[in-house]
């Protein structure tokens, strides 16, 4: 599904990604943890192609991604849910728009972006803020109107960078219960976190990354 | 399928952004007011004068007692010419009573002369289209040449000012046109630009879920095409107001104004030629955009 050979990723005079090699094959869950600046949403925006890679090759869903032509990139990335760090909310459309508009980019009609909208804010128990905005929602409930966004077209992929940054320890198990979830449909789950929290008995793949090292595998 | 989208973010975005929009559209209204009131001095001026060529006559006066044969001369080498439309023939007899007659009650003035002093004429016309400065003086030249023809006669400066008016005019009329027209698509251009550059964090969030150039740009072109469409049915209002607020009324006191033609049908096109200006404008500013 997902195939990282030998890629390094430079920012100006910053190396934040050294020499990586992993896969992660289609269903599974997989955890990326390390310290800040390890490397994290850096190696999550190489396979949603927000940023290309210095040296080396990515395949993603059968996609060589250097080969990939410009006018290619969105329909790869319709294969992708992603929940931001920084969430990238539309703050002047409300809860309901911000989560379908993941639909209409992809064209689907309005009966349908209803339900489905509403199904998807449901699963994250948010089901009567359709109509706030997002300056309304705490942190936490910003949080899940993204996980919402990034659930809702079914993606392949769900790639989730510190989902549950700004929940409490049991919102934040509730959250990665839902990821369990939605993997159970054969949804491959990767997500970034140096919080070892949750993680831990989960009995699912950890990749620790170290300064841009990948410096160990682990199940947690 | 993603066509209505690309509509209702447009008129969302035209809501959202409504000064910036109307302060636009007045300005392509304004624009196209001027190139209206440009064209349409142009048509009256191109109507008033189109009457001119068929007044428009030369006067050939002939050598005294030139009879018979040497006249057949002159009005056949003058038919042969391909400017000449008529030629007609004025005796010295026939011209002063056509004086008389236009002088009428004001015969008196003649009475004092005991002889006609009036030559023999021709009176030539001109095919309408070869009523031009270099025309007739290519004509009256070589009529003057014709044996028999002692001096020729035109509006000479009347011709040549009339026409270099009406071309100076064009001209004008052209630049201002093109100028007008090149505004309002930079207009089209910036408006576009601004509202896209205030959206950019947006816009990236859409690619990054997955939106297509389409599905990013449509809107943006669609605002350029409503807010250049909004312009031209603007300038429409304005000028049928013009008509009848102020035409119509200056007509009725003042008759001059009657002879002012309304092409109705013309300024139909305006909506159209906003839309076009509009569209231009977006796609240009559209284009240079990295994304
Ligand atoms: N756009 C950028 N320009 C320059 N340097 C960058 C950029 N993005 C990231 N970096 C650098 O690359 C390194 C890895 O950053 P990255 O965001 O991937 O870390 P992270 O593991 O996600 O950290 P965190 O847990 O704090 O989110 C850091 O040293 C960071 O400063
Ligand atoms: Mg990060």
């Amino acid at each position: 599904m997902i195939h990282f050979h030998n890629v390094s990723k430079h920012y100006d005079n910053q190396t934040a990604l050294r020499n990586i090699n992993f896969s992660i094959e289609k269903g599974e869950m997989v955890f990326i943890t390390g310290p800040s600046g390890s490397g994290k949403t850096t190696l999550l925006k190489l396979i949603y192609l927000a940023e290309k890679p210095d040296e080396g090759n990515i395949s993603i869903a059968g996609w060589e991604t250097n080969q990939l032509r410009e006018s290619s990139i969105p329909f790869l990335r319709r294969n992708i849910g992603v929940v931001f760090q920084d969430y990238r909310l539309l703050s002047n459309r409300n809860i309901f728009e911000n989560v379908a508009i993941a639909l209409m980019i992809r064209g689907v009609n309005d009966k349908e972006v209803k339900t489905r909208v509403l199904d998807s804010l449901k699963t994250v128990n948010l089901r009567h803020r359709v109509n706030s905005y997002p300056k309304a929602l705490s942190g936490g409930e910003q949080q899940r109107i993204v996980i919402a966004r990034a659930i809702v077209a079914e993606p392949t992929v769900v790639l989730a960078d510190e989902p549950t940054g700004n929940l409490d320890p049991d919102t934040a198990a509730g959250i990665i219960r839902l990821f369990k979830e939605i993997n159970l449909k054969g949804i491959t789950i990767i997500v970034a976190t140096h919080n070892r929290e949750l993680f831990r008995n989960t009995c699912k793949r950890v990749i620790r990354l170290d300064n841009g090292n990948l410096v160990g595998e682990e199940v947690g | 399928m993603a066509a209505p989208y690309a509509f209702r973010f447009a008129f969302q975005s035209v809501l959202r952004e409504k000064w910036i929009n109307l302060l636009s559209t007045l300005t392509i209204a304004t624009g196209l007011l001027i190139i209206t009131f440009a064209v349409f001095s142009v048509y009256n001026i191109d109507a008033a004068t189109k009457k001119l060529p068929e007044k428009f006559f030369m006067m050939l006066y002939l050598e005294d007692n030139l009879h018979g044969q040497g006249l057949e001369n002159v009005i056949n080498t003058l038919r042969k010419d391909n400017a000449v439309e008529t030629v007609r023939y004025i005796s010295r007899e026939d011209a002063l009573k056509e004086l008389k007659g236009t002088l009428k009650d004001a015969n008196y003035v003649l009475e004092g002369l005991g002889e006609n002093p009036l030559p023999d004429s021709i009176e030539l016309k001109l095919k309408k289209e070869a009523v031009s400065p270099e025309t007739a003086k290519r004509l009256a030249t070589d009529a003057k040449k014709i044996k028999g023809v002692n001096e020729v006669e035109y509006g000479e400066k009347f011709l040549s000012s009339i026409h270099s008016i009406k071309v100076g005019l064009k001209i004008i009329v052209l630049t201002l046109i093109i100028i007008t027209s090149a505004g309002i698509i930079f207009v089209c251009y910036s408006t576009v630009k601004i509202l896209f550059y205030r959206r950019t964090d947006e816009i990236e969030t859409y690619k990054l879920l997955g939106a297509t150039r389409g599905f990013v740009r449509a809107p943006f072109i669609i605002e350029g095409a409503l807010i250049g469409t909004a312009g031209g049915l603007l300038s429409l209002i304005g000028i049928i107001s013009f008509y009848y607020m102020v035409l119509l009324k200056l007509s009725l006191t003042i008759p001059l104004f009657k002879a002012i033609l309304f092409p109705t049908n013309i300024f139909l096109l305006l909506p159209v030629t906003g839309l076009f200006l509009g569209i231009t404008g977006a796609t240009i500013a559209l284009g240079r955009l990295r994304f």
